[in-house]
């Protein structure tokens, strides 16, 4: 249905995107996961015509978005990273606006958005000017001007920024509701790994402006297939034993975080013992260990180096 | 087009203080510094002289009161006299059959002034009389054709022009000086919706919308340009009817020359925005462009009386200066629009120029 081919975007001579290809199929939920400055909000802009490629093009059911940007315009709903509303009005003049834009008017118009209103759960609040709104309210409304023509296809910019989770978790839902339900074929990128794997049937995971993996989600946490990772809880940090663990030929990566480590080794390999006299040894005091299976935080660990919001 | 220029005016109506704000500033202005001036001619009292007719006093009245710049008050002697003791005027004039006295109760600055003019319409008339009963009947009608169309026309000029072209109307100046000076602001400042929605994502949703472009900006000039044109129509209406001030018999021209003010400063706005990186610089220059251009465009004084060659070069560049020559050339001269051609070219000229420049360095920017 949509696909990229090698999409390429570039400021004063760095590679913002750099040979981006990935599609969609009709009715699937995509994912785009990667950290800040990967380039995703870049991609999507260039797949929305809003940014023009340097090189590459976008094909909509084979034809170039490039050549034809209205193609794409009238079955694409995006979601903004940021607010993109008017706070001066009120979520039901907001909604009416931006359907009027798409061509909607009269009676169609009024009964669309009192539909969108209550996907969003916002009907009794319709009223109610936005700058009154709580932030998962506005990105909610956020969401729904996106979803007054009824798009085909979805593209969401980390549309969960900075709210809380029980509005995050409305927004999932109901994204999950449009994709199942109506069949809306949805791109969301985001540096939220649960986000991602909770929604998307197949992810793609972008690292300096490069697509460095992609697949389902069974098929990236395969790249990890004979790997697993043991999380080590401390009651502090201790240098001394990292570096030690570090020189261990048989752990392929240490990681440091939050007053504790993750060590990713080979299947199957019996290290807790050597762990437990490490630890011994720097008086490190281990509250908790936990062997896990890999997560695609661990595959983007693996690929990277780093974690996903570093 | 029409969604965004309607939208627009939904936006006003939620946040309408910027554009009365400036509405009531300019009313507040041109009211302080000019409106208390509707009839700004000296009133002086007089009464008839004892023993005299009222009928000749009137006639001298009448004949007096053709001054542009004293009124004489033909009043009973008594509240005259009155007045004069309560100190509510300083003198008095009495007028007899042929001549007349100045009634003085206190020194007074403009009293060698009315006294001179008074003395000098007696010995006109006198002089006039004399002629008459000298045989000339119709010598009154002869004076005044031969003043209309004279034999032979002496005009004095200098290197500025035409000596006494200039007629300065401080009420004409004011109302229209600070109309355009404030609505510059209104427009520009309207004008921000764009760099507005730019930095809030919402153009962004526009673009990526089946609307074109050009349909998006034409929205908000529009907008910008309705507001702008009502604010500068509705104070001279306010004007004009309620306080009385002269704006000349050619309403319909003012109006035509108010919208090609209005799409420069428009096409101004698109410019400096289009220079500008964000709404926060374009704020800041907003004051600048506006007092500067006020200042060399002759808004807050007339043009004519600038004599510095520089400044004089460099009002050429400010659309406020066409805007006010055409607008004054209606009301003072009384001239049409067909005379009115060349400040209006060069109005919708340096419009479109800056509307094209500014779009191409906006669209530059992304």
């Amino acid at each position: 249905m949509l696909e990229t081919e090698e999409l390429r975007k570039v400021y004063k001579g760095t590679a913002a995107v750099d040979s981006v290809n990935l599609f969609l199929e009709k009715g699937e939920s995509v994912g785009l996961l990667g950290p800040n400055g990967a380039g995703k909000s870049t991609t999507i802009s260039m797949i929305a015509s809003l940014i023009a490629p340097s090189a590459g093009d976008v094909r909509l059911n084979g034809k170039s978005v490039l050549k034809h940007p209205n193609e794409i315009r009238k079955v694409l709903g995006i979601v903004p990273q940021e607010i993109a509303l008017y706070p001066e009005l009120t979520a039901f003049e907001n909604l009416k606006f931006f359907g009027r834009i798409y061509g909607l008017k009269g009676e169609a118009l009024s009964r669309r958005v009192q539909e969108v209103l209550k996907l969003l759960g916002l009907e009794d609040r319709q009223k109610d000017l936005v700058k009154t709104y709580s932030g998962g309210m506005k990105r909610r409304i956020n969401i729904g001007a996106a979803l007054l023509h009824q798009p085909e296809i979805l593209i969401m910019d980390e549309p969960t920024v900075g709210i809380d989770p029980q509005s995050r978790s409305y927004i999932l839902d109901t994204v999950r509701k449009l994709n199942e339900e109506k069949g809306m074929t949805v791109l969301y990128t985001s540096h939220y790994m649960e986000e991602v794997e909770r929604l998307c049937d197949r992810v793609y995971i972008m690292d300096h402006g490069k697509v460095i993996a992609s697949g389902t989600k069974d098929e990236l946490k395969s790249i990890l297939s004979g790997e697993e990772a043991i999380l080590v809880e401390m009651d502090r940090d201790y240098p001394g034993l990292v570096k030690e663990l570090e020189a261990d030929e048989a752990i392929l990566q240490t990681i440091e975080i939050d007053k504790g480590l993750k060590l990713i080794v080979p299947k199957g390999s019996r290290l807790l013992g050597k762990i437990f006299q490490a630890a011994e040894r720097h008086g490190a005091q281990i509250s908790n260990i936990t062997v896990q299976v890999p997560t695609l935080e661990d595959v983007f660990l693996h690929l990277t180096g780093r974690k996903l919001r570093d | 087009m029409k969604s965004i220029y309607l939208h627009q005016w939904q936006r006003f109506r939620r946040a309408p203080m910027l554009v009365v704000s400036f509405f009531l500033l300019t009313v507040v202005f041109v009211f302080t510094l000019a409106g208390f001036q509707s009839d700004d001619k000296f009133t002086v009292l007089a009464f008839v002289k004892e023993g005299s007719s009222d009928q000749a006093a009137e006639e001298w009245s009448d004949r007096l009161n053709e001054s542009e710049g004293m009124f004489f008050d033909l009043r009973e002697e008594e509240e005259v006299r009155e007045m004069m003791r309560d100190g509510r005027t300083n003198f008095a004039l009495a007028v007899g059959d042929s001549d007349y006295r100045m009634v003085v109760a206190a020194e007074d600055a403009n009293l060698i002034t009315v006294e001179s003019y008074t003395a000098q319409v007696f010995r006109e008339e006198f002089r006039l009389k004399q002629a008459e009963e000298a045989g000339g009947e119709n010598i009154r009608e002869d004076i005044q054709s031969s003043l209309e169309d004279p034999v032979l026309t002496v005009t004095t000029e200098t290197i500025q022009g035409a000596e006494g072209t200039f007629v300065y109307d401080n009420q004409i100046q004011t109302l229209f000086g600070m109309t355009l000076f404030f609505s510059i602001y209104t427009m520009i400042f309207s004008l921000m919706n764009v760099t507005e929605e730019k930095r809030t994502g919402t153009w962004d949703r526009l673009i990526v919308s089946p609307l074109k472009k050009s349909q998006m900006y034409i929205g908000h000039f529009l907008y910008c340009f309705t507001v702008g044109y009502a604010q500068i129509v509705v104070i001279f209406l306010l004007f004009k009817y309620g306080l009385g001030f002269d704006l000349g018999g050619n309403f319909p021209a003012i109006l035509i020359v108010v919208g090609c003010y209005a799409f420069a400063i428009v096409a101004l706005g698109t410019l400096l925005m289009g220079l500008v990186k964000s709404s926060q610089q374009l704020q800041a220059v907003i004051p600048i462009v506006a007092t500067a251009m006020a200042m060399l465009g002759g808004a807050f004084w007339p043009i004519e009386i600038v004599t510095n060659n520089i400044v004089l070069f460099l009002s050429q560049g400010m659309p406020i200066l066409y805007a006010l020559d055409a607008l004054k050339s209606i009301a003072i001269y009384g001239r049409g629009l067909a005379d009115l051609a060349q400040p209006l070219s060069i109005l919708i000229l340096f419009g479109v120029v800056c509307m094209g420049v500014g779009v191409n360095l906006m669209e530059r920017r992304g």
